[in-house]
């Protein structure tokens, strides 16, 4: 390569690299009110351990918080002896930890047994709905008894927090139905599933798949939905569909219904525009698709509450920088060490972190929690590892005699077999697990499978095109290298 | 190095991690593993203040001292969570050691406003103790255990197909090895962990599979060399092994320093960090040492008699020869002579 085209390709290479550190890593500022400038570091979704999450208490029918309780005695006191007098909530309620339980629910001293049923459906169908949300680390704990504490991580840039502990506590069965009366039971004879597709322009949506008798059940309402909406008085042909639990509206303002629906399938979207909104309603449909799984006790949703990262305040910058840290001390090691190479390993080293901080910041889904974080050092490590490798191997064929560009081009070959072996076996282990785990392990996979594909093709390609850029420079290119040739007596 | 890769060593390694797993698995069957403190089963004192003490951040800093040390001078407090509400209010979460009944929390509220700090008052602050039991995960755990096993088996049969059937071998009981005496060690020593225990052992595992493939792909590389060829298995291996081991343990003290970085601050900001970081550390140390020890000498014992049977077959074979000249020899009739 000539030397003015090497200068003209480091130039570039250099602009692409700085401009992609500074959308990178640059603290936030304002641009033009109202806007701020936001670097991809800080948009990138955080999990409850490092980046904290939001808590709620769910109150079943019968039980109240003491707060709640306190606010009845000072209206009990305030209105004592007056014409709007309530009764004594010292006599309609009884303590129980740091709850008040309802003398409704009460049969003498115990809790009743219907209660303790009831509560015990509501449990395990509020865990199993957080369950399907496949958050990396969330708890569903038993308070007092009587009442569930949930905490999730902060989701608030991907949903509404309130519309998903609001949606998740709803009691009842699922009901396809419209203001007519026409009606079809969601229940696991006619539903398989409920899941989530992208939907172009407009966002995601729920396609809710029917069994064999759901589809003739629903084909069966939809037509009669069009034609008691024909036949009235409006004479519209549209009818508008309800899909509800117990009494709530799963799909706000209804689906709109134009022709008898005779398919496998359904496809609910316009109102979904992120996966995570059109998550929390496919959770509920699947949750209460097994009618044992339904619970009729109402569930009263608490003030919700956001709490700090569970891993220590400001974990995930102090993370960060101890990887930063960590990043300039590989980088002066292997300057000193390798010199040229190891200029060359810099910039692909670079290249490689600035993509993953670009691909995990802007791909959907990805929330870094502090296993993800240990997914990236292990990725870094790994990409470094293999370049080393390589260096060593280019090193160990120089030594042998070769010429500088023979020995590169044997180092290289050397050590293609094993880092592309080692890559596949660590892109398939990563693929597994994100297909088949949950949580914190899935989302962990998911970094690390974009990890090890960084790694490869920056290992692979750009540490070694760097390399043979930067050699068309020096004069010396064996001292570049940090070689040295011994030299021998020619007769 | 061939010395530590004897027999009597392979023997020793398994023994000792065949111990910790049994009494890993003891542990976890008997009591569970320690849960930290987004997990654990805890009895908490809450003090409920809509206002959040008017938003004065020196009035919220008194409040929770004074709340701590009211606590702590009856109970033993372990944790203190924030929980800050979206209208303004609060929620001072203090855990602790025993069990706070009504009478206690009645005492705490009237000691809190009897204090007189700005913004408190008696009809803003509730003061309640809770008992709070953590739901198990059965689903996550399930889960990412079926997918360790089918990485496990992906590991043996690659390395089997690309290296040697040998080294598959001993790439898999090394990536089994690692994750089940991390999580035994885990359940030994008491160490505090929540869902991203699932995470830790994913790491190690995968962890596991970088550092035995430099292993074995630099012996895949020399055993096809002439100055190979002609050594005995133990020395063979760990010739080969010496020159990859500058590498691994490089990588492994990079994993190590971050490690222990992040684990000396997590002391400071949140012991989650330190307990999640202690975890990730034995993991990091336990690859390090199968892969430089465990796998290399059970691939020594394995490679020794497969040379060996390959050094069987190669023989000639003069019993054989011997038998047909026997054979030959009594099919020409006795005592007749040309």
């Amino acid at each position: 390569m000539g030397k003015k085209k090497s200068v003209v390709l480091i130039i570039l290479f250099t602009i692409v690299l700085v401009g992609l550190l500074f959308i990178s890593v640059t603290p936030t500022f304002p641009v033009k009110s109202p806007y701020n400038f936001r670097s991809l570091l800080s948009i990138v979704d955080l999990g409850s351990d490092i980046g904290g999450g939001y808590s709620v208490v769910y109150y079943p029918e019968g039980v109240i918080s003491a707060e709640q309780y306190e606010g009845k005695v000072a209206q009990y006191e305030e209105l004592k002896g007056t014409e709007d007098e309530i009764s004594d909530p010292s006599v309609e309620y009884a303590a129980h930890g740091g709850v008040y339980l309802s003398q409704d629910i009460m049969e003498g001293e115990a809790v009743s047994e219907t209660f303790l049923a009831e509560f015990e459906s509501a449990y395990t169908a509020v865990r199993s709905r957080f369950e399907g949300k496949n958050f990396t680390e969330y708890s569903v704990k038993l308070q007092d008894d009587y009442t569930i504490v949930v905490s999730i991580p902060d989701v608030s840039e991907q949903e509404s927090v309130s519309t998903l502990f609001n949606s998740f506590s709803y009691s009842g069965s699922l009901l396809f139905t419209d203001d007519a009366g026409n009606e079809m039971a969601g229940t696991s004879e006619n539903i398989k599933s409920a899941g989530v597709v992208g939907s172009g322009d407009s966002g995601y949506a729920i396609v809710i798949n029917f069994t064999k008798a759901g589809r003739a059940a629903f084909s069966e309402m939809t037509g009669a939905m069009v034609n008691s909406s024909s036949s009235d008085s409006s004479g519209s042909s549209s009818a508008t569909m309800y899909i509800r639990v117990g009494d709530n509206d799963l799909v706000a303002n209804g689906i709109s219904v134009t022709s008898q629906l005779d398919q496998d399938s359904i496809y609910i979207s316009g109102s979904y525009s992120t996966r995570e909104s059109a998550e929390t309603v496919a959770c509920m449909i699947n949750s209460v698709l097994d009618e044992d799984a339904v619970f009729t006790r109402s569930l009263t949703v608490g003030e919700i509450y956001s709490y700090g990262p569970t891993m220590g305040a400001n974990a995930a910058l102090i993370a960060a920088c101890v990887i930063g840290v960590a990043i300039v001390a590989m980088i002066v090691v292997t300057l000193v060490k390798y010199k040229g190479m190891g200029l060359a390993h810099v910039y692909g080293f670079l290249a490689y972190a600035l993509a993953l901080v670009l691909c995990i910041s802007l791909t959907e889904g990805i929330i870094v929690n502090m296993a993800g974080l240990v997914a990236i050092v292990l990725s870094a490590a790994v990409m470094c590892g293999f370049n080393y490798y390589a260096f060593r191997n280019i090193r160990s064929e120089f030594e042998t005699g070769k010429t500088l560009t023979a020995a590169i081009k044997s180092g290289y070959k050397k050590s293609l077999a094993l880092t592309i072996d080692a890559h596949i076996v660590l892109f398939l282990a990563s693929l597994v697990v994100y297909l088949i785990a949950l949580g914190s392990a899935q989302y962990m996979a998911l970094i690390f499978m974009l990890g090890t594909v960084l790694s490869a093709a920056c290992t692979l390609a750009v540490t070694r095109f760097c390399f043979y850029v930067f050699l068309a420079q020096p004069k010396n290119k064996i001292a570049f290298c940090n070689f040295k040739r011994e030299e021998t007596e020619d007769e | 190095m061939s010395k530590l890769l004897s027999k009597k060593s392979l023997f020793l390694c398994i023994a000792i991690a065949l111990a910790l797993i049994i009494a890993g698995a003891f542990i976890v069957g008997l009591v569970g593993y320690n849960a930290d403190s987004t997990q654990r089963d805890a009895t908490v004192v809450e003090i409920s203040d809509f206002a959040y003490s008017s938003h004065d951040e020196t009035v919220q800093k008194n409040l929770a001292d004074f709340c701590r040390s009211e606590i702590g001078s009856k109970y033993t407090v372990t944790d203190y969570t924030l929980l800050e509400g979206q209208t303004g209010g609060a929620v001072l979460q203090f855990v602790v050691k025993g069990t706070p009944d009504a009478a206690f929390c009645a005492a705490l509220k009237s000691a809190i406003v009897g204090e007189n700090m700005a913004g408190v008052s008696s009809e803003l602050v509730t003061v309640s103790s809770h008992v709070l039991e953590n739901a198990p995960y059965y689903n996550y755990i399930w889960r990412t255990a079926v997918a360790a096993a089918v990485v496990a088996v992906i590991l043996f049969v690659y390395v089997a197909i690309r290296f040697r059937l040998g080294m598959g071998v001993a790439v898999l009981i090394a990536a089994v090895h690692d994750v089940l005496v991390m999580l035994a060690l885990v359940a030994i020593v008491r160490l505090p962990a929540g869902v991203s225990l699932a995470g830790v052992a994913v790491f190690g595992l995968l962890l596991s599979a970088v550092v035995n493939m430099f292993v074995f792909g630099r012996m895949r590389r020399d055993f096809r060399t002439e100055e190979f060829k002609d050594k005995a298995a133990r020395e063979a291996v760990a010739q080969s092994l010496s020159a990859s081991k500058g590498l691994v343990l490089g990588l492994s003290v990079a994993l190590i320093v971050v490690a222990v970085v992040l684990g000396v601050i997590g002391a400071v900001i949140g012991t989650d960090l330190t307990f999640f970081m202690i975890a990730a550390l034995i993991s990091v140390l336990l690859s390090a040492y199968s892969s430089l020890l465990l796998a290399p000498s059970l691939y020594a014992v394995i490679k020794e008699k497969s040379d060996a049977a390959r050094a069987e077959k190669a023989k000639y074979n003069y019993s054989s020869d011997k038998k047909k000249d026997k054979s030959a020899k009594a099919v020409e009739p006795a005592g007749e002579t040309l």
